[in-house]
């Protein structure tokens, strides 16, 4: 488990799992799944859902999981508790191959990447930052209190900022 | 997954096997004493992964298990990297711990994962009467949790939420060498193997 020295308050979010909050969201060790984050710029509050599969096929029990059903249940969360949003932008982090040698964990990465991009142009919210693809996988801290910043630790050792 | 305690009894049984014929082919390639610890088995929802697995970078070789049973299932071998680089300079007998890894690194590591992982594989197929052969290897040299994350992705479309762990921690202390077994059954390769071992467990009784 990472320990993040400027925010012990973290929450972790597990995969196929969304949280809205204003205090600082992490997942550890994205694959081919995808971090996404739907962050309100007035409000300074956001969510981020842990994607694992581009399309639900119709299943609702679990939103976070899959692409389609993921961004709606955000942009849901995010309304929830106020009246009006604000403006919102996305970003967006993993869908890497880690293992080329087994040719069916290759399209998964992508397919996430590609479905997540279209349903987000398909609510009209603009992606304004992302780090995904490659061969390496990724944990990240998202700070909505802090601008929305997302900092990301790479597993070849380099550290990147969204 | 509900397993009964008799069915989660013979699993750990058959990773015992498994891991104690890895345990020797690991002990009679560095010649010194392996300890391996009973065999975990664990039934996690996917949004606890991240409890057990880490993020903290390690190499790990791994294969799909081919075979007559179920095309499901993988085993993994994860070796964090301090011990990656102790087992591979205790191979080649080497010293300088604080050695960055390279491709020698990985070529040992691929045979070592072969070796001990035909191992693991002849002991459980031995004891079940079927063929278990593992696939060519890959290796990653990165974090565990994001390496595990597409197995479990293909294994899991459809309803399922839960996945299925089978570790088995080998270590040694003469090269603080630490490293962990993983077996990672489908649904399908699991219900396979816990009806195979209730055939070989009634024909012994």
């Amino acid at each position: 488990m990472i320990s993040d020295p400027q925010s012990p308050d973290v929450v972790y979010i597990g995969i196929g799992e969304l949280r809205v909050s204003s205090t600082p969201l992490a997942s550890i060790g994205l694959g081919s799944c995808i971090g996404l984050v739907l962050h309100d710029i007035t409000l300074q509050r956001g969510g981020l859902a842990h994607i694992m599969l581009p399309d639900s096929s119709g299943r609702t029990d679990r939103p976070g999981k899959y692409a389609d059903t993921a961004i709606s249940a955000l942009l849901e969360e995010l309304s929830s508790n106020r009246k009006k949003n604000g403006e919102i932008v996305a970003k967006m982090v993993g869908g890497a191959s880690m293992f080329s040698q087994f040719s069916e964990s290759i399209s998964i990465g992508r397919k996430n990447i590609e479905r997540t991009r279209q349903i987000l142009i398909e609510f009209s919210i603009p992606l304004c930052g992302e780090d995904v693809g490659g061969k390496t996988g990724r944990t990240m801290f998202y700070y909505p209190a802090n601008g929305g910043r997302i900092i990301i630790k790479r597993g070849d050792g380099t550290i990147g900022e969204i | 997954m509900d397993l009964t305690d008799q069915q989660m009894d013979a699993l750990r049984e058959l990773g015992n096997i498994g891991a104690a014929h890895a345990a020797t082919t690991l002990s009679t390639m560095l010649n010194t004493t392996i300890d391996m610890n009973i065999p975990d088995i664990s039934v996690i929802d996917l949004s606890h992964v991240h409890e057990h697995i880490s993020d903290e970078i390690a190499a790990m070789v791994l294969f799909k298990i081919d075979g007559e049973l179920s095309k499901g299932g993988y085993l993994l071998l994860h070796v964090p990297v301090k011990s990656a680089i102790g087992l591979v300079n205790a191979m080649l007998g080497m010293e300088d711990l604080t050695r960055p890894m390279d491709e020698m690194d990985e070529s040992a590591l691929l045979e070592i994962g072969n070796i001990m992982v035909s191992a693991f594989l002849d002991g459980t197929a031995g004891l079940l009467n079927v063929i278990m052969i593992p696939s060519p290897p890959g290796l990653v040299i990165d974090m565990p949790h994001a390496a595990l994350q597409g197995i479990i992705a293909m294994q899991l479309e459809g309803n399922d939420n839960e996945v299925v762990l089978f570790r088995t921690e080998l270590k040694s202390s003469d090269y603080s060498l630490e490293s962990d077994l993983i077996l990672l059954p489908d649904r399908l390769l699991l219900e396979e193997l816990i009806q195979k071992l209730e055939q070989v467990l009634t024909l012994h009784q």
